[in-house]
């Protein structure tokens, strides 16, 4: 991890890339609300389209407001540089698209949020960039799954929903080893929880619309350039950095930028081409934002851990995950690579299925049923029916989520309101269980009856062939129950 | 591009144009540890407008075949050595830091040849703090850390960044960690002969000097120039990196100064 400025975090992102500005002396970030900027003559224009000089042109690619946020992010996260995009997905896209072209081939964990895997099973396989998904804890299989024209390695710090933790030490290594970037989408860490530079990644890409905006207003993406993988080992591997470029007079953005070629890229023809630019406005929000993230995380970690523990004692939960329980399949991870909290999100089931479930989200009055996370203010989803219903049953299984997960963002409320909420839904959805046993219960009298009554106008050995089956059907209830 | 030197593969930046020796050359000479991305922002003004630039990585260092070269002397020899690869007679030498010191002693060793001299950020000699010489042996990225803490500005320590969303420190910190510092330190530490090279100069030359420079202070630059006959001085407020962290200034300087050359 390099260090891009000698200050803590905590003061990285209060202060870090903007000092009042001259003219006025503004403590506060400007919004710089304009699309272009004047030249100071023709040689000044000429030389900025030319690169001999930096600064702004055009808001597309670059604008005062929005550096101060990638000075900040690629501060915080040990890169070399930053580009802002206008969503999290934006930042994805936009990675994908520089590293690869037409014939390429991606390894991504099977682990990842719907809209990603979606955008890598569908959308790129149209432009003709193929995804292999692994399972994102079975590393030789993520090896193994390395081509010759893989371009880059893909998980998430922390998997939306189903939270598996990758281990980034271990992947980095084996990326290394392969010499393909790792990057990783660190959206449920930030910056302020874990690094993923730190431990070997290549790429980091949030989407800064969640717990760094923290205030579920303003859409961003971030892409942050490690600086850390040598793109001139095989330059055939990776033409888009190494071969000339054709509209910036035939540069080799790796031998003119060496470190910083992946982000300079990115700036010079994603930006410009594709567009999906971060706005001054939604640039200046989430400043405010990253400014109390320090404070922030902390208050979220808490509470998640609080939660999941009082989740788990409650009769009508039926399982609970979140990494901080030692039943969490990556518990061990956490220790090493999230001793600040592994975040917080959580996930569990209702005891009763769909119904109680749909019972328990209709009855939160503090928490708000939203397809959102990191918010300040706890959010909760049911992804299998929204967010991930685009994925098939096999696909949904591969991301770890059942249809009873219930997603719960833990915000930074009490913890004690927190409680009383989901105490109060839960006890909608034991009332809708309650209800529906009721009517199992009866049907169950009634079929009985029925049974009994033709039981008693049967011959024997009709007799026999009806209690078996019905010794069947008890079993399978209970092993229902059980799972 | 890439060319042989004394046998050894060479990167030479050329600032996006074709080197051409039938234009006026320049050569840009990077400091400590660091390389031809030094001068991105100076190089391409140069190369658009009529000049041939060469900004070499030297021997060792980031692209660049070879072992380092261990004194500012054989440095020197190697930039004159380089010109003759490339069939240039004549060359105005820039350099920055360490860089400034290979210049200073390439156009003492052929006066002839030197068609201007300009020393950015540098003194007669660049003493070289001798706990931090132990560290770059023995701990790399903790010298880095060091060089660059003390190496940029006030401004560039609060982030900020001629190049919108680029890190410049930490730019600095992963070409340095995987080049020669200790080696370059030490080639510092060791030249004394910057008095008696400043004497024997007789091209045109300035100095461009930081006011923040922790590196080489100011007044070490000061003392230099009263040793160079016709040097010309200017002062900028910002720290040691001067090429990065006062692009467009340290560019102003090197035209009006080079654009004057007979």
């Amino acid at each position: 991890m390099s260090k891009a400025s000698f200050f803590d975090p905590a003061t990285i992102a209060l202060h870090s890339g903007y000092q009042p500005e001259s003219d006025h002396g503004s403590r506060a970030v400007p919004i710089y609300q304009t699309s272009s900027y004047a030249f100071q003559d023709v040689a000044h224009g000429a030389a900025l389209f030319n690169v001999e000089r930096g600064g702004h042109i055009y808001s597309r690619m670059t604008n005062p407001t929005v550096q101060v946020l990638e000075q900040r992010m690629a501060a915080l996260e040990g890169g070399v540089g930053c580009v802002c995009t206008a969503s999290g997905m934006s930042s994805l896209m936009t990675t994908f698209a520089t590293l690869c072209s037409a014939g390429d081939h991606i390894v991504s964990a099977a682990q990842i949020y719907g809209s990603t895997a979606t955008l890598l099973k569908s959308t790129l396989k149209r432009f003709g960039i193929e995804t292999t998904f692994v399972d994102i804890n079975d590393s030789a299989a993520i090896s193994r799954a390395v081509k010759k024209n893989t371009k880059l390695v893909f998980c998430e710090s922390i998997g939306n929903p189903g939270l598996d933790i990758a281990d980034i030490p271990s992947l980095a290594a084996i990326c290394r080893k392969k010499h393909v970037p790792l990057v990783v989408d660190a959206t449920f860490a930030t910056p302020a929880l874990h690094n993923p530079i730190a431990h070997g990644a290549h790429i980091v890409v949030h989407s800064l619309t969640k717990w760094i905006g923290g205030g579920g207003n303003a859409l961003g993406g971030a892409i942050i350039d490690g600086g850390n993988f040598d793109w001139g080992l095989k330059p055939e591997k990776f033409p888009t950095l190494n071969e000339p470029y054709a509209p910036f007079h035939g540069i080799s953005f790796f031998e003119e930028f060496g470190p910083a070629a992946l982000s300079m890229r990115i700036r010079a023809e994603s930006m410009r081409d594709f567009g999906a630019a971060l706005s001054p406005q939604n640039a200046f929000l989430l400043l405010q934002g990253l400014e109390s993230l320090a404070l922030r995380m902390p208050k979220h970690v808490e509470n998640a851990g609080e939660v999941a523990q009082w989740l788990l004692a409650h009769d009508a939960v039926a399982w609970v995950n979140h990494p901080s329980l030692p039943s969490h399949a990556n518990h061990d991870l956490v220790a090493s690579l999230f001793p600040k909290g592994a975040g917080s999100i959580l996930s569990f089931g209702v005891k009763g299925g769909r119904d109680a479930g749909a019972a328990f989200m209709d009855a939160l009055q503090l928490a708000t049923n939203l397809a959102n996370v990191g918010d300040s203010r706890t959010l909760v989803l049911h992804p299998a029916s929204t967010t991930h219903s685009r994925l098939d049953a096999k696909a949904m299984k591969a991301g770890g989520i059942s249809e009873d997960l219930i997603r719960v963002s833990v915000g930074i409320e009490s913890f004690r309101d927190i409680k009383n909420d989901l105490a109060n839904g839960l006890r909608a959805a034991q009332r809708t269980q309650k209800n529906a046993d009721q009517k199992d219960g009866r049907k169950t009298q009634q079929k009985t009856e029925q049974t009994r009554k033709q039981t008693a106008t049967a011959k024997p050995v009709k007799k026999k062939a009806a209690t078996k089956k019905a010794t069947a059907r008890k079993t399978a209830g209970k092993t229902a129950a059980g799972k | 591009m890439r060319i042989k030197v004394k046998g050894r593969d060479t990167y030479v930046a050329t600032g996006g144009k074709p080197f051409d020796a039938k234009l006026p050359t320049l050569v840009f000479i990077h400091g400590s540890g660091l390389d031809h991305r030094t001068w991105a922002l100076q190089t391409r003004w140069f190369a658009f407008r009529g000049w041939s630039v060469i900004a070499p990585d030297l021997p060792g260092h980031s692209l660049s075949k070879g072992k380092p070269l261990t004194s500012i002397e054989a440095m020197a020899d190697w930039i004159w050595q380089l010109l003759d690869e490339l069939k240039v007679k004549q060359a105005s030498l820039i350099g920055h830091s360490q860089g400034a010191l290979v210049a200073l002693e390439a156009a003492s060793r052929q006066p002839a040849r030197a068609r201007s001299l300009s020393a950015i950020a540098t003194g007669a000699a660049i003493p070289v703090n001798p706990q931090l010489l132990e560290t770059a042996q023995n701990n790399r990225p903790a010298a880095v850390e060091a060089m660059l803490t003390w190496g940029f500005g006030n401004a560039y320590q609060f982030g900020k960044s001629h190049v919108p969303g680029q890190a410049p420190i930490a730019v600095g910190s992963r070409i340095m960690a995987s080049n020669p510092l200790e080696t370059d330190l030490q080639a510092c530490q060791n030249y004394t002969n910057g008095e008696a090279a400043a004497a024997l100069v007789t091209c045109p030359s300035q100095l461009i000097l930081a006011t923040q420079d922790k590196m080489t202070p100011l007044r070490s630059g000061l003392a230099l120039a009263e040793k160079i006959t016709a040097s010309e001085i200017t002062k900028i407020d910002a720290g040691h990196m001067l090429p990065i962290e006062a692009p467009d200034q340290c560019l102003a300087e090197l035209r009006q100064f080079i654009t004057r050359l007979p």
